[in-house]
């Protein structure tokens, strides 16, 4: 689509619809070389999801040929409230077009996210959402948060082979996206016959620390002499159990999978010990963010639901009501990708 | 005070950094010194540097407050608390300054009538308060908190200079006249150089602490509420870790960690001079751990250096009188 950026918005509306079929009639396309200055804001540096995010975004900078900055600045994990308080409030002074946020703040961010949108600023949320949408003028979902309960069943499903113990290591306790899909998870094995011989027999929590889920892995083993499966749904306790089975010589008993990275993931996963996996992809999460915010920083988009675009390589979405925040908006990206020895090593990389 | 001191004092070398670090700002972003840029300035860091204020008092009383993190964290959980149990805000309010008052004389009581090192008993408190706050949410977030008491966080009172503000103004002139023009503010002075000689000369240093760590609570849980207003929701980590911060701007002003020594003045100055210089790199996009990096090499810099000369410099005089 790169070289209808020069023509005019009309011209591109019309591109827009002829070439993509399946697309909703009325989905724009977005003019590129329109000057803003964006910020990309994730829950803090030095995490590897948040720069393969900061990847994408930029390939969509680049793509859009946005003559303004695309900045990525982010708060240490210590201060990472404060920080991003810090980075919205500085956003709104610089005259920034958009900040894009992955919010580790709860609502305490909502004040300085109104500030900023009162300052003419266009607030998109990724990742982490707003929880009371406060300041917030798009939330981008990774993927619908219901249907991961189904995918983990059916991960389950296959490398059970139908039938089995599993049992599930998850991050914290009180961590609201995990029980949330664990919750679903349940719930798609309770209401479907076909998951009737596969038991979970156990929930316990790593903290999403490495040491502490091995251990917990290791204990998992020992309590359930049965066990063919644990069930991480976190990057960092999929990766400590892969890593515990292998030291023990159990991958041919107990298999390990869940929510993993790919480069994190690939021994495990090319040696049997995590035959399958899932996750979402963060360089499209960046690049679908990125096309977002630049629409509504350019005001080709206005924000309202129904409204539906082109996101350069990835296709069209629409910006629908958050089905688990009532009132507000957000644009669902999804779907997962499911890892295996087919295909991690080409996503490893 | 300093191998500084014949040219132009501590202070005279804060305000010199202060005025550099100005002009520099001033010089690298165009918005730096608009009035609502130096407002937000000071918003971002208003509990911190409130709590600068009477921290500086302790230091100087020779004694440390590592709580009042946590009694920010207590006073704001509280308040969520009462809230969702439905007492009235400004009754709840109310309430957490008191939790302020008391968890300060529960620190004044052990260090001041035991005995026991305020090091020790705050590392304590600084957990056990901490562990009340998460307790009292557990990990949920609390919002919704009435129209006023957000705007008062974060709308401006007076034109657009906001409560939180004027609030660390009048404290500051308050405390300013307490420490350096009352009885109350040299009996600080004297018990934080050399305690015996204050209990030998009549002063009940034992009380006098207490009061000075029923202001620290007092303060902290006030700050804690301002917090709480300008975010319009609370959690368990409210202000987890911003001791040190405090800590440091109060080490930045001058006052010497062994006590006896130091001035609000050269903790307001040191507030500015952090302020002002995380704001400037803020504007020009450094922000994170390269942030983090520049603020420790100035402190690193303007606290320890000078400082090794100031110890060097004192003891031996000292040693050679007795």
């Amino acid at each position: 689509m790169t070289h209808f950026k020069t023509l005019g918005l009309t011209a591109a509306l019309m591109l827009g619809t002829s070439g993509y079929a399946l697309a909703e009639s009325h989905a724009m396309t977005l003019e590129g070389g329109q000057a803003t200055n964006m910020v990309l804001l994730p829950k803090f540096l030095g995490i590897l999801v948040f720069d393969q995010a900061n990847e994408g975004a930029q390939e969509a900078h680049a793509e859009l040929a946005n003559p303004g900055a695309l900045l990525f600045v982010g708060p240490t994990p210590e201060n990472s409230v404060a920080g991003q308080i810090e980075i919205m409030t500085t956003a709104a002074t610089q005259g920034q077009g958009a900040v894009m946020l992955s919010n580790n703040a709860g609502d305490q961010i909502a004040p300085a996210a109104e500030a900023a949108q009162a300052a003419g600023v266009r607030v998109v949320t990724w990742d982490s959402p707003i929880p009371s949408g406060a300041g917030e003028d798009v939330f981008v979902a990774q993927v619908d948060f219901g249907s991961i309960g189904v995918v983990m069943a059916d991960m389950a499903h296959s490398i059970l082979g139908g039938a089995g113990e599993m049992a599930v290591l998850s991050a914290t306790p009180d961590a609201a996206n995990q029980n949330a899909w664990i919750a679903a998870m349940q719930e798609t094995l309770a209401s479907d016959p076909k998951y009737a011989d596969i038991s979970l027999v156990d929930i316990v929590y790593g903290d999403d620390q490495a040491e502490v889920s091995y251990n917990r892995a290791l204990a998992l083993v020992d309590s359930h002499p049965a066990l063919g499966l644990i069930m991480a749904p976190t990057t960092v306790g999929i990766q400590a159990a892969a890593k515990a089975m292998q030291d023990e010589g159990m991958c041919d008993q107990v298999k390990t999978s869940g929510l993993g990275l790919p480069s994190e993931m690939v021994s495990y996963t090319m040696n049997g010990c995590a035959p399958e996996f899932a996750l979402w992809d963060f360089r499209d999460l960046g690049y679908l963010t990125y096309y977002t915010a630049y629409g509504l920083a350019t005001g080709q988009l206005t924000g309202e639901i129904g409204e539906t675009f082109v996101a350069g390589r990835m296709g069209a979405f629409t910006i629908e009501e958050d089905p688990g925040r009532p009132g507000q908006k957000r644009i669902l990206m999804g779907p997962f990708t499911v890892y295996t020895s087919a295909n991690v090593e080409a996503a490893a990389q | 005070m300093t191998i500084l001191k014949p040219l132009l004092g501590w202070e005279g070398f804060l305000l010199a950094v202060l005025i550099a670090i100005i002009a520099a700002n001033a010089a690298l972003s165009p918005q730096f010194l608009t009035l609502s840029n130096q407002i937000n300035l000071f918003q971002l860091s208003i509990e911190k540097i409130i709590v600068a204020l009477v921290m500086t008092f302790v230091i100087i009383n020779a004694e440390i407050d590592l709580s009042v993190a946590s009694m920010m964290g207590l006073s704001a959980c509280a308040f969520g608390w009462f809230f969702q149990q439905g007492v009235d805000p400004v009754a709840a309010i109310g309430l957490c300054l008191l939790i302020g008052v008391a968890g300060g004389a529960f620190n004044g009581w052990f260090i001041a009538r035991v005995g026991l090192p305020s090091l020790v008993v705050t590392l304590a408190t600084l957990i056990g308060f901490r562990g009340l706050a998460r307790v009292l949410v557990e990990d949920r977030g609390v919002s919704g908190f009435p129209q006023w008491f957000g705007d008062l966080g974060q709308k401006g009172l007076i034109g657009p200079v906001p409560f939180a503000l004027i609030a660390f103004a009048v404290l500051f002139v308050a405390l300013f006249v307490l420490l350096q023009r009352t009885g109350f503010g040299r009996k600080t002075y004297v018990i934080g150089t050399n305690r015996d000689v204050a209990d030998y000369a009549g002063i009940d240093t034992g009380r006098h602490k207490m009061i000075i760590f029923m202001m620290s609570g007092l303060v902290s849980a006030f700050a804690g509420l301002l917090f709480a207003a300008r975010v319009g929701a609370v959690r368990g980590d409210v202000a987890q870790g911003f001791e040190l911060d405090v800590i440091t701007m109060v080490l930045l002003g001058g006052v010497s960690i062994f006590g006896g020594a130091g001035s609000l003045m050269g903790t307001l100055l040191a507030i500015l001079i952090v302020l002002n210089l995380r704001n400037g790199m803020a504007l020009v996009n450094i922000t994170g751990h390269i942030q983090t990096g520049v603020v420790g090499l100035l402190l690193i810099g303007s606290v320890l250096v000078p400082r090794i000369n100031l110890s060097a410099l004192r003891r031996r005089p000292q040693k050679e009188a007795t």
